[in-house]
């Protein structure tokens, strides 16, 4: 067992060399907004509040009220209301809602111009959905346990999300936030049987 | 205890497998996939892919058709651009498909396929900076279906219930298999048969096409089940148009339909056959090497029904009475319901009724009326050889002429041969056993190879070919003083026998004819018939119709004229010149057998008495 770690560890050190795996962590990262003026260089705090908790309870310690009651249109065609794991993340991402929410300035500003539409209801089914219960029974999917049990992509609830496959705080430091590398698109064949 | 250790057990799996997972990602191995997966497949474009065609840097497989993010508005999450190409569609005279311009997943595939869109642009990437590929385009090739799609599968055209209806060689599309999905309107697209993501079966196909089974799952061929074609365990190397190309299986039971269509970039793009001339498709396996018989030996003789004579000209949708003059194998035979013929039939005076090698092929019955499946053999040659202007010229000028045989062979004329049906000519007194007055026989029995197995070769029955001409199945000379022997007139005496006729048993002057003058049967009998109308009961009995270039007209006191005169039984006179011989009104009566009939009855009457 020792020797499996060690292997691992000198694995992951070798491939960490190699594809310059170097920007892990939220610091530094694209979601590191503390450069922006309205934070006061507060990394956490676009997102996060030590007090005063945002009700209802959408992520840990939420800082801002988010729409909680829209639904969004999906590539399956079915208005859905996403979970928590999606609805903190497309606060900022969905492309109408400005990110200067928080700080009540510069309203028209939104977080990624290039990704206008992003979930939204109408624009065409132009994303992956979200919010939807994982295809347990479809052929064309592998079975929620083979993917559970890689433990790579979070299934909350049972539920495709954001979160599925990208993680805000950037802890692989993966292009894209990505939860594990796509790598011969195998985050995609996670769950995909294609 | 038990259960501790089932569970110690299950989590040291699941962690050995994310373990193994977290390894191979880490240090840059694929996950293990299956066969069935696109990761390794030819759809692999990623650098790692194993084709020819892939990335130089890309190392993701889905990328190339697919994004997660900001796709085109067509489902499913599709990254690339619609080719704008106008496309030739298919067209035949057969189908009743309403075939359109390819639309929806079609379209998507032609994204790569039509070799018009760059491999590496895709929406997830500024156009700027595409992938960079080895190849930028598709390359001509297999692949490459270019914006010509008349000489591949149809798609764009909806397969429903009208469809059905209006075409009965499909099935009804609610019993068509669900593997086999169509478009949101019921319409055909690539996908239908090909699935992108899963090359398990080859060509990316979505059912086996081993006895072309994914063909079979629309297609209802007539007879295709219990075809030769279908059943076939030869194997098919030895091939001589395309020796070199590998067909997909060994057998040609298993290649089904590929042995003579190809699905894609067909040569022959109407009906989407494997070789620009028709017959190529049937002579490249029956011409010795993977069929039994060598019908190519047969159609290049002298006198033959050649098939290379004409391409391009041959539609199954043809009118017979006013197409243009050709010869196909398929004008004659039904490669998809084609059977052999029970062991021990040769053929012949077996009986009229098609043969198994003629299953389902049209005709013109013995009225003239059109029939989408022959019954009688005879009914397959009266497509060309009867009403149709296409129909051979004469060969032979004689008293009356007739080039249809149709009407040659009509239950009502004064004479013929016993094709469409039987005859009660008692005349006729040399017919072999178990020939007799009364039997019929077929087209076959006189024009056959003359290497068939039933004129005792070892080639395949039927009119394909024969050194004798018109394609007999055995010698039959017609030039004036040719000297009789069994062999000169041998097509005749395979049926009438030699002796009776020269022992006068009909005519009581055979002999004296055949052998002392050297005059031929043909000098004097039409073998076919004559036609109604065209003479009567007395004039044109027992196939009397004079060949003009030996017998001419006498001056006859009741005028210049040629004239047979049936005056009953075994007797009649004629009224000609032949061999510088006047024949004017010469009477004959009594042939050998009305010698010995007499006699017969002379001696029964004598014992009754």
């Amino acid at each position: 067992m020792n020797l499996l770690i060690f292997l691992i560890a000198v694995a992951g050190t070798v491939a960490s060399a190699v594809s310059g795996w170097a920007m892990m962590g939220i610091e530094g990262s694209r979601h590191d907004l503390s450069n922006m003026a309205w934070s006061n260089g507060d990394t956490c705090g676009a997102c996060h509040s030590p007090h005063n908790e945002a009700p209802p309870k959408a992520a840990p310690l939420w800082n801002a009220s988010a729409d909680l009651s829209r639904t969004f249109g999906t590539a399956i065609g079915d208005p859905v209301a996403p979970g928590s794991g999606t609805r903190t993340c497309i606060r900022c991402h969905d492309g109408t809602i400005a990110l200067d929410t928080i700080a009540g300035v510069n309203r028209d500003r939104f977080v990624n111009k290039q990704h206008l539409g992003l979930f939204k209801t109408g624009h065409g089914r132009t994303d992956h959905p979200v919010g939807m219960k994982y295809p347990q029974f479809d052929k064309g999917f592998r079975p929620m346990n083979s993917v559970l049990a890689q433990g790579e992509v979070h299934l909350p609830d049972g539920r495709v999300e954001c979160i599925s496959c990208h993680d805000p705080h950037n802890q692989s430091g993966l292009p894209g936030m990505l939860v594990m590398s796509n790598y011969r698109s195998s985050l995609c064949l996670t769950c995909h049987r294609k | 205890m038990m259960r501790k250790w089932t569970s110690i057990g299950s989590l040291s799996f699941v962690v050995s497998i994310s373990m193994s997972a977290v390894l191979g990602v880490m240090m840059g191995i694929a996950p293990a996939f299956a066969d069935e997966s696109i990761v390794n497949s030819k759809h692999d474009l990623s650098a790692r892919g194993p084709g020819p065609i892939r990335a130089v840097q890309e190392t993701e497989v889905c990328i190339f058709c697919h994004t997660p993010h900001n796709a085109a508005p067509q489902t499913p999450l599709w990254n690339r651009e619609s080719p704008r190409l106008h496309y030739r569609i298919y067209e035949s005279s057969t189908t009743d498909a309403r075939i359109d311009q390819p639309s929806g997943p079609s379209k998507m595939c032609l994204s790569c396929h039509d070799g018009s869109l760059a491999l590496g642009n895709v929406l997830s990437r500024p156009q700027s900076h595409p992938i960079v590929m080895t190849a930028r385009t598709i390359p001509p090739g297999t692949s490459d279906l270019t914006n010509d799609l008349s000489d591949d599968h149809p798609i764009g055209f909806r397969y429903d219930r009208a469809l059905f209806n209006r075409d009965r060689q499909l099935r009804a599309p609610e019993v068509v298999s669900r593997e086999l999905p169509l478009g949101a309107h019921g319409e055909m697209h690539c996908t239908t048969c090909h699935d992108p993501h899963n090359n398990e079966l080859g060509s990316f196909l979505r059912e086996t096409d081993q006895m072309s089974v994914i063909c079979m799952s629309c297609h209802d061929m007539d007879g295709w089940e219990h075809s030769s074609h279908a059943l076939s365990r030869k194997r098919t190397t030895g091939r001589t148009v395309d020796p070199r190309e590998r067909l997909k299986y060994q057998t040609v039971g298993d290649n089904g339909c590929l042995n003579c269509h190809k699905i894609h970039s067909a040569s022959h793009r109407e009906r989407l056959l494997r070789f620009q001339r028709e017959e190529n498709n049937c002579l490249n396996c029956h011409s010795g090497a993977v069929a039994s018989f060598n019908v190519a030996a047969d159609i290049g003789k002298r006198s033959g029904h050649d098939t290379r004579f004409r391409t391009g000209v041959h539609d199954p949708t043809e009118r017979t009475f006013n197409m243009r003059r050709h010869v196909e194998c398929v004008d004659c035979h039904n490669p998809h319901s084609v059977r052999h013929n029970p062991v021990g039939s040769v053929g012949g005076s077996l009986g009229q009724l098609v043969r198994n090698e003629n299953l389902n092929v049209s005709g013109v019955t013995i009225n003239g009326l059109a029939i989408p499946k022959a019954q009688f053999g005879y009914e397959i040659c009266f497509k060309c050889h009867g009403d149709s202007v296409a129909r051979p010229r004469l060969s032979t000028q004689r008293q009356v002429n007739q080039t249809n045989a149709r009407l040659e062979f009509q239950l009502s004329n004064p004479s013929f041969h016993p094709v469409a049906g039987p005859r009660r000519n008692f005349d006729v007194v040399s017919l072999i056993s178990p020939l007799r007055v009364g039997s019929v026989m077929t087209c076959t029995d006189c024009h056959n190879s003359d290497n068939s197995r039933f004129a005792g070769g070892s080639g395949p029955n039927g009119p394909h070919g024969s050194i004798f001409e018109p394609l007999l199945v055995q010698n039959y000379d017609r030039d004036d003083f040719t000297v009789e022997s069994a062999q000169a007139y041998a097509l005749c005496y395979s049926c009438h026998d030699r002796n009776s006729i020269l022992n006068n048993e009909s005519f009581s002057l055979h002999q004296f004819h055949i052998v002392g003058e050297r005059a031929t049967c043909s000098t004097c009998h039409d073998p076919h018939g004559v036609a109604r109308g065209q003479g009567t009961n007395s004039s044109h009995t027992s196939l009397i119709n004079f060949d003009l270039r030996i017998v001419q007209p006498v001056n006859a006191p009741e005028g210049r004229r040629i004239e047979y005169r049936d005056t009953g039984r075994f007797s009649g006179s004629c009224t000609l010149t032949c061999h510088g011989k006047d024949h004017i009104n010469l009477p004959y009566a009594g042939g050998g057998a009305a010698k010995m009939i007499n006699a017969g009855r002379g001696l029964f009457q004598g014992a009754r008495r």
